[in-house]
């Protein structure tokens, strides 16, 4: 009764229940898709960061992630690839070549981390090859590479062209060998396409004098939830000679920022929330306000003081889950279509592009987020309430009666 | 046999800082099945009185006693339960909840007292019936007119067999056919179910059918018939 008595009261002042109930889903469909597409863009940084080069999970020789010189080798690669292909879990790996070196033009040069693949298998665990702008990535020639856009616009070279990287052997020497471009990619980093380039794992490894060594295991999992488990499991088999690391140890920035920028995203909800709150306290007030006899009559006709302050609760509750449940339908039916199409942020993307995101972005709904709100969102409209309610609950019967 | 008792009442409120005398020691003592109107000019106090009476408002000064026990010093909430288990209220206007129909209006105490939902219905419905508006059953307050509403109020007030129906000018709103109807049906339940009626009243018609008749005056009874 006390409910029904709510549910009504809500249904007496339509226009204002009506404005009150829009103004939370105008809030929920703020909150939907800024959380979606802040969500998205971090995920998009994440994706792309570990689909392009960083993956799941790398084995170096202990020191290497620290310190990326040639010296710090794996040793044993076959005891390696033994633990690798025991352990469950894992898609795919590939083995990788890093240095740092020089590559030079004709014209220019710059400082690049040279990375020695396995086209094949770098196939099945990065989507790098994917990214290819002109050209092939590696084939099966021996003196191919693939370098960024940014990077063959600075050493201004084009298919075909000749260039020359350089560095330091593990014994000190230098080693440099002869590549044609063979491909030109542009990933969604910027950063990415000035510094990577690719060549196969065979010719880094003689032109580094590596014989068959090479600096790191890199490697997918079928599900990236089991990367603290799988990582345990290898760190146990491989002992304290190697260091494996997942993508979250191998990305501390980023995963800083996520962090960060999720923070940040609460103090937009917090300001939504607000605003929402006074909303309500607003109109619970007046809602109090004008039914001052009312109260007084049941005041008199016996009703106790919680029982009249839950009645307002109720009222505020009913209001804020009707918001939410229709601000949620509201804000996926803005958010669905969004994130099959992306938003364009093309006017912006260079910026998006130096953070690695890429122009445009997928909003992506967390599940968590669309449950704290729909938890939130009532409980604001509550805390709302509580004022005009004990407003409501202090009144004198005899004043209320005679109120005018 | 005496259900409330007033002692030496004093009721003084202040008015922008000026005592204003509105009841000025009262003694009085109501019994079960009487039907007491208190008439008065406009300003001598009847509706502070009846207030009092139905624990609404504290007095300044004074006890009220029901069945012997002193109400004036229970806790608002003990002050609720008091109305809710013994007395029925009927106002001048605006007695009903205006979202809850005639039916659900008088069901309301019921609910308060915990009452089950089938007993209640019954009980509101047979007693309309009895008074003749059960038709008013799923009607809104605002579909009804002054006078249905009124006769609904005294369904509410009288439906959880109060000791005491307290109404302040309940006719004050209605024209004299109307008026004489409710009186009627006041009258009616006063000696069909021996409940006790306190009204206040300066209408002519309701002071002529007074069993007993209370003069008031300046916060004082000035006579008693
Ligand atoms: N809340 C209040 N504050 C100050 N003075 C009040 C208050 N309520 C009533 N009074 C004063 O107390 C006196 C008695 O008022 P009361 O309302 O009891 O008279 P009444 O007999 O019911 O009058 P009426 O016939 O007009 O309803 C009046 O002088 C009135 O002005
Ligand atoms: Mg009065």
């Amino acid at each position: 009764m006390l409910f029904k008595l709510a549910w009504r009261n809500v249904w007496r002042n339509k226009r204002r229940s009506l404005i009150v109930i829009g103004s939370v889903i105008v809030g929920m469909i703020a909150v939907i898709l800024s959380d979606g597409l802040s969500n998205g863009m971090l995920r998009q940084m994440l994706d792309n960061q570990i689909s392009s080069n960083i993956l799941h999970i790398q084995i170096h020789k202990k020191g290497f992630n620290d310190n990326k010189i040639i010296k710090n080798y794996i040793e044993d690669s076959d005891r390696v690839e033994a633990a690798v292909n025991n352990t469950r879990g894992i898609k795919a790996y590939t083995k990788r070549v890093i240095t740092f070196g020089l590559l030079s033009s004709a014209n220019s040069s710059a400082g690049v981390f040279i990375y020695g693949i396995q086209p094949e298998t770098e196939k099945e665990v990065s989507v790098i090859n994917s990214y290819i702008k002109e050209g092939n990535f590696l084939g099966t020639g021996k003196r191919d590479i693939a370098i960024g856009q940014k990077l063959a616009e600075k050493l201004d070279v084009g298919l075909g062209d000749k260039v020359v990287a350089m560095a330091n052997t593990p014994s000190g020497s230098i080693g440099s060998d002869m590549f044609r471009v063979a491909g030109i990619f542009q990933t969604a980093s910027s950063d990415y396409d000035k510094v990577i380039i690719y060549v196969p794992i065979e010719t880094a490894q003689s032109m580094l004098e590596l014989n068959d060594k090479s600096n790191e295991f890199a490697m997918m999992l079928n599900d990236y939830k089991n990367v603290a488990s799988v990582k345990e499991e290898l760190s146990a088999k491989l002992g304290s000679e190697y260091e494996v690391l997942s993508y979250q140890d191998l990305l501390p920035m980023l995963i800083f920022q996520m962090d960060l920028y999720r923070e940040s995203m609460w103090i937009l909800n917090l300001i939504i929330g607000l605003a929402l709150i006074f909303g309500i306290i607003n109109t619970m007030l007046m809602s109090v306000f004008e039914r001052i006899q009312e109260i007084g009559v049941l005041m008199a006709a016996g009703m106790k003081s919680y029982q009249i302050y839950f009645m307002f609760i109720f009222e505020a509750l009913i209001i804020g889950i009707i918001g939410t449940l229709l601000g949620i339908a509201a804000g996926l039916l803005v958010h669905l279509p969004l994130s099959f199409t992306g938003i364009d942020f093309s006017l912006f993307s260079e910026a998006l592009e130096s953070f690695g995101v890429g122009a445009v972005i997928y909003p992506v709904l967390s599940i968590e987020n669309l449950i704290s709100v729909l938890i939130i969102i009532p409980m604001i409209a509550v805390a709302g309430a509580l004022y005009p309610a004990y407003k409501a609950v202090k009144l004198e019967p005899v004043y209320a009666i005679n109120y005018v | 046999m005496e259900i409330l008792r007033a002692e030496n009442l004093v009721k003084i409120y202040q008015d922008n800082g000026v005592p204003v005398h509105a009841v000025r020691g009262i003694n009085l003592s109501i019994k079960k099945g009487d039907y007491i109107v208190i008439a008065g000019p406009s300003g001598s106090g009847k509706t502070t009185l009846l207030n009092l009476l139905g624990a609404l408002d504290r007095p300044t000064n004074g006890k009220v006693y029901f069945q012997n026990e002193d109400i004036t010093t229970k806790s608002k909430s003990e002050l609720s339960k008091f109305r809710l288990n013994n007395l029925g209220f009927i106002f001048q206007a605006y007695n009903l909840i205006p979202v809850l129909t005639a039916l659900e209006n008088i069901e309301f105490s019921m609910m308060l007292k915990g009452i089950p939902e089938k007993e209640r219905e019954e009980k509101a419905l047979a007693l309309m019936e009895e008074l003749g508006i059960k038709e008013l059953a799923h009607k809104r307050p605002n579909e009804m007119s002054g006078g249905q509403q009124q006769r609904v109020a005294v369904v509410r007030a009288i439906v959880n067999n109060p000791a005491i129906v307290l109404a302040d000018e309940p006719t004050a709103n209605l024209d004299s056919k109307t008026a004489q109807h409710l009186l009627e049906l006041m009258q009616r339940m006063n000696k069909e179910k021996n409940i006790t009626f306190v009204f206040s009243s300066h209408d002519k018609q309701v002071i002529e059918q007074a069993e007993r008749l209370l003069i008031l005056k300046d916060g004082m009874i000035v006579n008693e018939e």
